[in-house]
């Protein structure tokens, strides 16, 4: 009897053990967020933080986690590990772990949400304005960048005017410093144009043309997925509703134009302008039909061409969405604009430790170099005033052209309503296409959705 | 005796720990987060019972229980059924064993995602393997992940993947069994296929049913053949993807949650029903 109960005791203090280890680990989570109790408080408490950003920080080791979406095939990876690898260079008492996520999937939303909701975020968050950030910058998980601004007029007039602007949250503060803008457009291929003398399509009459004649020829007109059909659905509700009748949303009712878009859908695919496979195919692979000479078109963001091969960039040229007949499209607004920035952790700003070192990290990476680093990588608008990226080709410049030409630049559709109602859209997109949906129908189950969300 | 029951609960203490964290209470927080509206992490509106009358009106999830129980009998029939004929093949042979078995056991090591993107490789219609053959010989390219085989086409690496699982039960339960039984049957005169279905196959028919309720339950957690496979286009949405889109790419956790409560009462039916299908003494040896 004894010996056994000395067994229960090893073993309930064997369990004991277990649970405390799980139990100090949430406390020092906990402590980081709830921001003063940091590991060391003692240190701490010795070096009083200088409210001075600039100036250097004592060389006192502090670790930062940089959330980001460079990673994967986004071509601006190397350029931002570069310029990680210059501020440890200049700051070696600062750590950082770049923690990046590719953004070919949702996967780095769940990321994103989760961590910013359970008391796991990063010092420094690389994420989108908008819809996707109302969440956390609603329930305080970072600080508005505002007074950080005003209080170094360097660093602010390092900025143009207009980027910060654009990425200013409903509640007017700016919660994310922008680093490169985009705009997404028609690419199309000219050698391929050139072979079938296809005029390039300006407007609705050559684009259906030109996507009847490359059917007849077996090349893919445009490449485009149907489940990730973001881009689709965006340029066609554009190319119909003009950028304001985009943006007007869907919560009220359904916009007629929107459905006269999207049922352009299925007259194009009557054409034969998708791929076989766009049932099933991602937007990576329809991206990649088109940057191995496949496909003529493909509806993409400025970011793709980065990847696209030298041939084809070389060929391909970018065009705003054309107008659809019978819509208040202008066929030269395009979508676009600053959509994401460098959020600022609330619990780092609380955090006496790393405050200093967060900003001064948030300063680098939102410099002037760095942006134009960042936009000769990914062929992005610099957010930065002043800045003139050399030696882009000649896609990038007709992109910047075409951006500059826009009499709208508008956010996308998924930034401005609810994500399920957006998915609602895309999840009839093949039925359209194929006729066995309509796009009235596909509208007002999206509405139907917006509204349960939003009222 | 009473020293006993301490035992019994100080060992079953850390498992009821770790299930309750990791299963149970996950289990519930479903349960009570499919009574409500969300709309990503920060919002959430108690809706009652709107979620499960959703679930009676979504095309989308009927659609996607009709696809799971396709994908479910070609589960039952190709992986199962493979598995079988593999195990009764290498338990019949004496050299060489060991190796087939590592050989068929070996694609579970390799991650589900791995092997989908090995297949996407191999369907894709503008420069897969498949059509890269098809175009050597003349012949005009196939649409492999059409409307219509869409789901075929899934099922096959779906089946592929888990058929050495089943395989390694099997062969292991043929061990188990005594081989007096087998030279009795030798002495009757009794070998070839008569062998397998009327001595060994009713031998393990206990452990045949429990494979079938894995591989059933297993059907239920089909995610990453489909996701990146076709995306759920093409008819292929199955349970699982639609959880998942519903829960994180829409951000509608409460849905999300009825659908994987859904699932679960989905899951539970189907293997009270499979066991009563097999019902039949057990076999003692």
């Amino acid at each position: 009897m004894k010996k056994k109960s000395q067994a229960l005791c090893a073993l309930s203090v064997a369990t004991v053990l277990l649970l405390s280890a799980c139990g100090s680990n949430g406390n020092n989570n906990s402590g980081n967020t709830g921001g003063d109790a940091s590991p060391a408080p003692s240190p701490a408490a010795s070096t009083s933080p200088s409210p001075e950003a600039s100036k250097a920080p004592e060389a006192k080791d502090v670790t930062l986690r940089v959330f980001s979406t460079f990673a994967g095939t986004d071509a601006a990876k190397p350029a931002f590990q570069k310029a990680l690898d210059d501020f440890s260079a200049k700051f070696p008492n600062i750590k950082i772990t770049n923690d990046a996520m590719s953004a070919n999937d949702d996967s780095f939303r769940t990321k994103v949400n989760t961590d910013m909701s359970s008391g796991n975020e990063p010092d420094l968050l690389f994420y989108f304005v908008g819809a996707d950030a109302k969440g956390f910058v609603d329930a305080g998980k970072v600080v508005p960048l505002n007074a950080l601004l005003d209080e170094d007029a360097e660093w602010k007039a390092g900025f143009n005017p207009a980027a910060l602007d654009a990425v200013k949250q409903p509640d007017g503060n700016i919660y994310a410093a922008p680093l490169t803008g985009y705009y997404e457009g028609l690419y199309v291929n000219k050698d391929i144009f050139k072979k079938y003398n296809l005029e390039l399509p300006t407007d609705w009459d050559k684009f259906t043309t030109a996507i009847k004649t490359l059917n007849e020829n077996k090349v893919i007109p445009l490449a485009a997925p149907f489940d990730q059909s973001h881009y689709l659905i965006e340029h066609f509700v554009l190319g119909a509703a003009g950028g304001a009748g985009h943006n007007s949303g869907i919560l009220d009712a359904v916009n007629p134009d929107w459905e006269l878009g999207l049922s352009k859908l299925n007259e194009i695919g009557k054409l034969g302008a998708f791929p076989k496979d766009a049932a099933t195919i991602d937007l990576n692979m329809a991206a990649k039909y088109y940057s191995q000479g496949k496909a003529a078109m493909v509806i993409e963001g400025s970011w793709a061409q980065g990847s696209f091969s030298d041939e084809v960039k070389a060929a391909s040229t970018v065009l705003p969405f054309p107008a659809i007949p019978g819509g208040k499209g202008d066929g030269k607004s395009i979508i676009g604009g600053f959509g994401s920035g460098f959020y600022l952790s609330k619990s780092t700003y609380d955090n006496a430790d790393k405050k200093d070192a967060a900003v001064q990290l948030l300063k680098f990476l939102t410099s002037p170099d760095t942006i134009k680093a960042i936009a000769q990588a990914n062929s992005g608008t610099p957010a930065a005033a002043n800045v003139q990226v050399e030696g882009l080709p000649q896609l990038a410049l007709d992109g910047f052209k075409m951006a500059s030409e826009a009499p709208t630049i508008n956010a996308p559709i998924d930034t401005q309503v609810a994500p399920e109602t957006f998915t609602t859209i895309r999840q009839h997109i093949q039925g359209i296409v194929s006729g066995k949906d309509t796009a009235k129908a596909a509208l007002e189950a999206a509405q139907k959705i917006e509204v349960a969300n939003k009222k | 005796m009473k020293g006993d029951k301490n035992y019994i609960l100080a060992f079953l203490l850390p498992a009821f720990l770790l299930l309750g964290t990791f299963v149970y209470y996950p289990f519930l927080k479903s349960f009570y987060l499919s009574f409500f509206r969300t709309n990503g992490f920060f919002n959430k509106k108690f809706v009652g019972l709107d979620n499960y009358e959703r679930l009676f009106s979504d095309d989308l999830l009927g659609a996607a229980t009709l696809h799971t129980l396709e994908i479910m009998l070609y589960v039952l029939i190709f992986q199962v059924g493979i598995a079988l004929v593999l195990a009764v093949m290498v338990d019949s042979i004496s050299k060489g064993k060991q190796f087939f078995r590592t050989v068929f056991f070996f694609p579970i090591v390799i991650s589900g995602a791995a092997i989908s993107l090995l297949f996407v490789l191999i369907y894709n219609y503008q420069f897969g393997l498949l059509n890269g053959i098809i175009a050597k010989l003349g012949f005009e390219p196939i649409l492999w992940m059409s409307e219509t085989g869409s789901l075929k086409a899934v099922a096959v690496p779906t089946v592929w993947h888990y058929v050495g699982f089943y395989f390694v039960l099997f062969l292991t339960a043929m061990s188990k069994i005594p081989s007096d039984f087998y030279e009795a049957a030798k002495l009757e005169g009794i070998g070839g296929i008569k062998k397998t279905t009327m001595l060994t196959i009713p031998l393990i028919l206990s452990d045949i049913k429990v494979v079938m309720i894995l591989a059933i339950t297993g059907t239920l957690k089909i995610f990453d053949f489909v996701f990146i496979l076709t995306r759920g286009g093409n008819g292929t949405e199955l349970l699982g993807t639609y959880m998942y889109k519903k829960a994180l790419v829409d951000q509608n956790f409460g849905y999300g949650s009825t659908i994987a409560i859904y699932i679960v009462i989905f899951g539970v039916v189907l293997s009270l029903i499979t066991n009563r299908l097999l019902k039949r003494e057990e076999v003692t040896y």
